[in-house]
């Protein structure tokens, strides 16, 4: 009876264990809000002053990748609007010197799936379904697991056809 | 209890039966001419840079690794100034009762609801049963990571993904341009049309001899053609339902003299 009372006492400090670290790994070393190179701030654009996400994310509507607009989108606002701050002299540096911006990535999927934007806009689904509250975020934070699980739920509570096989996101 | 234990069975059963569906949605069928292959390999060549598929070498090759997901075999009938020569391409038959399916033990490989025999790298563990179990020997294993030297790596399709040591792959029919097409469809809410899919293979056949649709379609002409007195399937004795339909090389006798030396 003792060796049980252990061995349980064991599997459940080890259960335990194994999701405090797992939670903590995921909250503080998952990375869910990447500096990016220019403190942009989604909810001055998309919050304060309402741009719709497709006047920056053009391509959502049409093609597999909602696509970062390019340097030239920024700037023909920005040769107007605030030309003196010190985060828009950065982007006019990268203006002036014809590099894009190294923005980094916070949705990142595997390449082993393929996710069209169009289809899922066409359906009917918001962005900030997926992608949070993106209009109140100062710098982007992760908001969704990207996991298969994920995607299933939503898939599976939609009914989506076609939607759980294999071939219809995968290769 | 037993009742339960049978009804389990069954359920199981009808999940792992290759062609649980019924009815496929597209039942995508891929018809090849033999009267019109010439055994050029362009559909091999094509689908390698289509499928990112490594070049293996000659030493895998002689380890009987050869990596092709289609293959050209060749029959070389009679001695010399009389020789035939039959080409006969073969890639996955996608079959509709697949051996291949009953083994795997992790479901890596099942029948999808467009007639594909699907192949799953995420799933798959490398047990190599499908493979022995496959009576056309069409799938490929990886026995290694193989790396496209730079600036070889540009080469690579992004919708294909690269796979890695470990993992089964064969034939998927393009399925990259099948979705790509039903995109398009999804978009103009209409069923994909005739010869608007179109495998790397069929698109790189300089003689037309592959085709490629949907044979639920009646108009379609991979159904037009399937129904020709030349057609037969490879192996069909051992009732795998393939849907790859060859249509017979029709050839003189070898006694006539005039078209001996072309076969």
């Amino acid at each position: 009876m003792d060796t049980i009372k252990k061995l349980v006492l064991c599997a459940v400090i080890a259960v335990v264990t194994f999701g405090i670290g797992y939670k903590v790994s995921d909250a503080y070393f998952g990375n869910r809000t990447p500096a990016q190179p220019i403190e942009f701030s989604h909810k001055i654009h998309a919050g304060d002053n309402q741009i719709p996400c497709m006047y920056c994310h053009s391509y959502a509507e049409r093609s597999r990748v909602s696509g970062v607009p390019n340097v030239k989108r920024c700037i023909g606002c920005h040769s107007v609007i605030k030309p003196d701050s010190p985060e828009i002299q950065k982007l006019k540096n990268y203006w002036e010197n014809k590099e894009p911006i190294p923005w980094v990535k916070v949705y990142n999927l595997p390449d082993h799936v393929y996710f069209p934007h169009k289809r899922h806009i066409k359906a009917g689904l918001e962005c900030q379904m997926c992608h949070g509250d993106v209009q109140s975020m100062d710098r982007i934070t992760r908001v969704s697991s990207l996991k298969m699980g994920w995607c299933l739920s939503c898939h599976t509570r939609k009914k989506v056809k076609n939607g759980r096989d294999c071939w219809t996101c995968h290769i | 209890m037993s009742k339960i234990v049978k009804k389990v069975k069954e359920r199981l059963r009808d999940f792992r039966r290759p062609g649980y569906y019924k009815e496929f949605e597209y039942n995508w069928t891929m018809v090849i001419d033999l009267d019109k292959c010439n055994g050029c390999e362009a559909c091999v060549v094509a689908c390698h840079a289509e499928n990112n598929l490594p070049i293996v070498g000659k030493d895998e090759c002689s380890k009987s690794r050869a990596f092709n997901w289609i293959r050209i075999e060749r029959y070389v009938e009679g001695e010399f100034p009389n020789v035939k020569v039959k080409f006969i391409p073969i890639m996955c038959q996608h079959c509709n009762s697949a051996p291949c399916e009953l083994g795997c033990p992790v479901y890596a490989t099942y029948h999808n609801q467009d007639g594909l025999n699907v192949q799953v790298y995420n799933r798959c563990v490398g047990t190599f049963t499908c493979a022995t179990y496959c009576p056309y020997d069409v799938r490929r294993f990886n026995w290694f990571t193989y790396k496209w030297p730079e600036p070889l790596d540009q080469q690579l399709n992004p919708d294909v993904t690269v796979r890695e040591m470990g993992v089964m792959e064969k034939c998927t029919f393009c399925i990259q341009r099948i979705r790509v097409a039903k995109d398009r469809a999804k978009d103009e809410n209409r069923k994909v049309r005739d010869g608007e899919v179109v495998p790397a293979c069929v698109q790189s056949c300089p003689t037309g001899a592959l085709v490629f649709g949907d044979r639920n379609d009646p108009k379609s002409r991979v159904a037009k053609l399937a129904k020709s007195p030349r057609r037969f399937r490879l192996l069909e004795g051992l009732n795998t339902d393939p849907s790859v339909i060859y249509l017979k090389r029709v050839m003189k006798k070898s006694g006539s003299k005039k078209h001996g030396e072309h076969g």
